[in-house]
């Protein structure tokens, strides 16, 4: 079925009885201008129902100064009538018309010049110019001559001739809809039953939207949502806490050696605050100089309580799970956070000074290293990565130690977080028996690679378009 | 993290097999190849094993996780006659010294330059940047013993190395490169550590530098080494490590005595462990004799005694073993990781989320069905967008880092709503309406909360925008809140509101002050609100 407007039916009913028209005429008929006739006639064109035919005519009117030419003769007939078979130059170079004539004759090849004396040329004359002055004409190069030179003028008229095609007429033939066409229905034609007789305007349903942005979380939060959502059901209880801690949880409980370079002003955003060390600390303590009551050696040297009460801007959420450990020594704990954790780091690309971690903690009588790498196999299989793999590795509050790798295709494997067994020298001193099960990872990485971002802190500082374009279903095509 | 350099031919001798076999198992036992070279890897290894920063540490271990040679592998120390004295006056400058002769070496260009990167990884790992030890390695044959480890007057002048002048002790903290690096650890003590020959010819002015006298050359055949510092068992570990990578690269170790004592013996420590307990540690079901070979397999010398127990001999390389887990991970490693049974435990746990992430997710909830689009600003920031721009006071209780990396990020932030602004900032090319929202912590006094923010700016964006918006947000949240005229010289008089929560204001709306508007660069009026989440019925207390 053709769509039709209003007026593309109406010049069609026109059409059907007139055959073939010009534009001012049909837009007689229709009460309208012959240029809106033109313009429905071609968008129906475009559908196969009428022609149009252009025809461009051309009519010749004088200038002004042709208008005098038209009545007195082209300033070399003139001229030309003066004198008889010769006559002398300077004899025409008086009359007035000699300016203007005597050039044209010369060009013409009507007159000769001789030792001062022009002749007329046998048998020529300008009677071809002055026919084309009385009767222009378009093809006619003495009738183009005469417009350059300014005596005639020439002006364009375009007609248009609307033919209806067998197709139009097959299509008027059985009937056309000729009610007004209504745009928006009203509530009033809604209740009143009005919309039953009304024609509603068919849209073109083809053409492409306008924009429109919908309020929505941002993917990286989206990501973040993801893993909370998968902890949560595998039984984890999730942790929140501060962002300025004391070294002494961010570091001293973890067993961090006072004078790890990791716990250097270059490595750490340290504050000028302190806090009180909580009661029991002794126990930390002696953990870092002998190895309390356990088989360790401790790290020997000294250990001070200044450098313990320095707050810092955490360093990794570890210091989360040691206090809620310190709070819940009961078996089973399964706990896990993610927040923000802060590093000094020179900013670029693929580092950032803050950014999100997560972890996860599993404490129970009997839990096991093999244990740890179930629960890792389990969770970045939820996260989508089929194939984990893990390799030694070394992080100073676990023993044994790990790094996860995952395959990701095209890629290779990546490696995706750290994990371990809490030493006895963290659990020992805040009065757990039982071996605590930790892991790591970093959330950021996962969403550079997912978004397929270049620069890390586009997450933080978003272009407005790239959030607003980023779909919030991410296809998740082996955990990226 | 230490990349150590491992040139493949000398690595083969030493290993006694071919490189392929080599780089494939070498992860395995902890460590990250980060580049291939046509003669020679690069590979990372772990700060707690600075034994394997050299190719003779790194072939020791291969050889015996490869099953070429396993067990303790024994070292021979004899006196080499030579003695120290150590003056007590360095008693609070620099107390301790480790040394040892070092016979029979054969240096070509490749092994100086090795035996010079193992002692700067050292310098890194163990000696914290050369203040906990530093070491020193010398030709003995151009000095004469008996040493003296002194503290000396700063004014003492020698020639160092490198340079061809006489330098005082002074002078070189000022001019020479290592001098300027090193001087922090040092320069505050009123005399400065040396170590002479009885010729009183200087050997090292540790932790800085050495003399030229003793510079070691492909023609040295006999070594000194020194090593100085402050902690003894980080000393001790670094005489170990290069006396035992030396024996290995074929050299004689000797002893020498200081203050009455032969050092080093290069002897192993001793620990007895329990099978049981490595066994459920790691979750697999080993015998003591399973046990005892996966530890020779790694270096230690390893018994069984009785059916629970491991006697275990610790080689004096092996820093890293503090605790009985420590060799449990080495047997983890021996086992192999790929091995071990990886099942999640069978405990049965119910997942929980916070409440206060409960309560951030319904705050996006809100916002987003308000049309609001969300954006995670950093927390780091500084004064200038927090204050300044916005027209207000500094909040009490901002927190300022102490070295913050640059001038943009100097305090941690105590509000959203100026990030926001940042934001539409950044983003003036893009399309209007923009109506952003951020939920996230906000750290007062050391104290992390909470806060939500959004901002709407369009041609119309006006006060009544900011009052619908913030009033859709806070009923949603359930927070029964009344209104005050505000006087917060962010948004214009008039046309701002206090939000007043169980009788404490917990945040503001309105139409943002034009002068703040300069001062983010913005053209279109901003309609803005934040508050504290903590009003939200139910927020726990930290």
């Amino acid at each position: 079925m053709v769509e039709l407007t209003q007026n593309e039916k109406r010049l069609l009913v026109v059409l059907e009885k007139e055959r073939k028209a010009d534009a001012p005429h049909l837009a007689r008929l229709l009460e309208t201008t012959p240029e809106a006739v033109v313009q429905w006639a071609h968008l129906t064109q475009d559908k196969g129902l009428v022609t149009v035919e252009r025809i461009v005519e051309k009519k010749f009117s004088y200038t002004d100064e042709g208008k005098e030419y038209s009545q007195n003769g082209l300033p070399e007939t003139q001229l030309f009538n003066v004198f008889g078979e010769s006559a002398k130059f300077s004899d025409l170079q008086k009359n007035n018309t000699f300016k203007i004539g005597f050039g044209q004759l010369k060009k013409k090849g009507v007159v000769n010049v001789k030792d001062g004396i022009v002749f007329k040329v046998s048998g020529a004359s300008t009677e071809a110019d002055e026919a084309a002055l009385r009767n222009p004409s378009a093809d006619d190069p003495k009738t183009k001559e005469l417009i350059r030179r300014g005596i005639l003028q020439v002006s364009e008229t375009v007609r248009y001739i609307i033919a209806i095609t067998p197709e139009g007429t097959a299509l008027a033939k059985k009937g056309l809809d000729l009610r007004e066409e209504t745009g928006i229905l009203t509530r009033e034609q809604i209740i009143s039953g009005e919309w039953k007789n009304l024609n509603l305007r068919r849209y073109n349903v083809t053409k492409l939207p306008k924009k429109a942005y919908p309020g929505k979380v941002h993917p990286y939060q989206r990501i973040i949502a993801e893993m909370r959502e998968i902890l949560l059901e595998m039984g984890f209880e999730e942790l929140y806490g501060d962002i300025v801690q004391q070294c002494f949880w961010n570091f001293d409980a973890l067993f961090q050696p006072q004078d790890h370079p990791a716990r250097e002003m270059q490595d750490t955003f340290y504050l000028k605050e302190t806090l009180p060390l909580p009661p029991g600390y002794e126990k930390v303590k002696a953990m870092h100089i002998s190895g309390g009551e356990t088989s360790s050696t401790g790290w020997g040297g000294i250990w001070k309580e200044e450098k313990a009460e320095q707050c810092v801007l955490r360093t990794h959420t570890t210091c989360l799970s040691i206090q809620h450990l310190a709070h819940n020594k009961n078996p089973p704990v399964k706990a896990f956070a993610v927040g923000r954790v802060y590093r000094r780091e020179t900013i670029d690309t693929t580092h950032l000074a803050e950014f999100e971690q997560l972890e996860g903690i599993v404490m129970d009588e009997n839990v096991s290293f093999g244990n740890l790498l179930g629960i890792l196999r389990e969770f970045y299989n939820r996260m989508g990565f089929e194939s984990v793999r893990f390799k030694p590795s070394y992080y100073p509050y676990t023993e044994p130690s790990l790094d996860a790798e995952v395959y990701i295709e095209d890629i290779g494997w990546i490696e995706m977080g750290g994990a371990g067994v809490f030493r006895e020298e963290v659990t020992a001193p805040i009065g757990i028996n039982y071996p605590v099960l930790a892991w790591g990872l970093g959330v950021s990485r996962i969403a550079m690679l997912r978004l397929g971002l270049k620069d890390l802190r586009l997450l933080h500082k978003s272009d407005v378009a790239f959030l607003r374009e980023t779909p919030s279903l991410q296809k998740a095509k082996g955990g990226i | 993290m230490a990349v150590i350099t491992l040139p493949y031919k000398y690595l083969e001798r030493l290993t006694r097999t071919d490189k392929k076999t080599i780089l494939d198992k070498i992860a395995l036992i902890g460590s990250d190849v980060e580049r291939t070279e046509e003669d020679h890897a690069d590979v990372e290894f772990f700060p707690d094993r600075p034994d394997l920063f050299s190719p003779e540490g790194v072939a020791r271990a291969m050889r015996g996780y490869l099953g070429i040679e396993t067990g303790l592998p024994s070292y021979p120390v004899k006196p080499s006659g030579i003695s120290f004295t150590i003056d007590p006056k360095l008693a609070d400058i620099r107390p301790v010294l480790g040394a040892a002769v070092i016979r029979g070496v054969s240096f070509d260009d490749e092994s100086i330059q090795s035996i010079m990167s193992l002692q700067e990884s050292l310098h890194w790992a163990v000696g914290r940047g050369r203040s906990k030890v530093a070491i020193g390695i010398h030709d003995l044959d151009a000095v004469r013993p008996p040493f003296r480890y002194i503290a000396s007057p700063r004014s003492r002048a020698f020639v160092p190395l490198d340079y061809t002048e006489w330098m005082t002790m002074e002078e070189i903290l000022e001019k020479h490169p290592k001098g300027r690096d090193y001087a922090k650890i040092i320069k505050d003590f009123p005399l400065f550590p040396l170590i002479i020959d009885s010729n009183d010819h200087v050997l090292s002015f540790p932790p800085i530098i050495n003399g030229e006298l003793t510079r070691v050359t492909i023609d040295t055949k006999n070594i000194l080494l020194d090593t100085t510092g402050t902690d003894k068992r980080a000393v001790g570990v670094a005489v170990n490590i290069i006396c035992t990578a030396m024996a290995e690269a074929g050299a004689i170790i000797e002893s020498v005595e200081i203050g009455g004592v032969q050092t080093p013996t290069l002897a192993p420590a001793e620990r007895t462990v329990s099978v049981k307990e490595c066994s459920r540690l790691l979750g697999v079901s080993l015998t003591a004799p399973q046990m005892a070979e996966l530890l020779r397999k790694m270096r230690f010398g390893a018994e069984p005694a009785g059916s629970d127990k491991v006697k275990v001999q610790v080689p004096c390389y092996r820093a890293d073993i503090m605790h009985d887990w420590d060799l449990f991970e080495d047997v983890a490693i021996a086992y192999g990781y790929d091995k071990l049974e990886s099942q999640p435990p069978k405990t049965f746990t119910v997942g929980k989320p916070h409440p206060v992430q409960v309560n951030a997710a319904l705050a996006r909830e809100a916002f987003t069905g308000l049309g609001y689009l969300e954006v995670m600003p950093f927390t780091l920031t500084n004064e200038d967008v927090l204050y300044k721009r916005m027209q207000r006071p500094e909040t009490k209780g901002v927190l300022h880092v102490m070295h913050p990396i640059s001038i943009e990020n100097t305090v941690v932030r105590t509000e959203l709503l100026p990030l926001l602004l940042e934001f539409l900032t950044l983003n003036r090319h893009r399309e209007l309406p923009q109506r952003l929202f951020t939920v996230g912590d906000v750290v007062l006094d050391c104290l992390t909360h909470l806060q939500a923010a959004g901002v709407s700016t369009h041609l119309d964006a006006d006060f009544s925008e900011a009052y619908a918006s913030a009033d859709a947000v806070l009923h949603e949240l359930s927070i029964v809140y009344t209104v005050r005229e505000s006087n917060d010289p962010a948004f214009i008089d008039g046309r701002r509101g206090d939000i007043i929560a169980g009788g404490k204001t917990i945040g503001v709306f309105g139409e943002i002050h034009p002068a703040v508007l300069n001062a983010f660069e913005l053209e279109h009026p901003v309609a803005a609100f934040e508050f504290d989440l903590r009003a939200v019925p139910g927020y726990p207390a930290l």
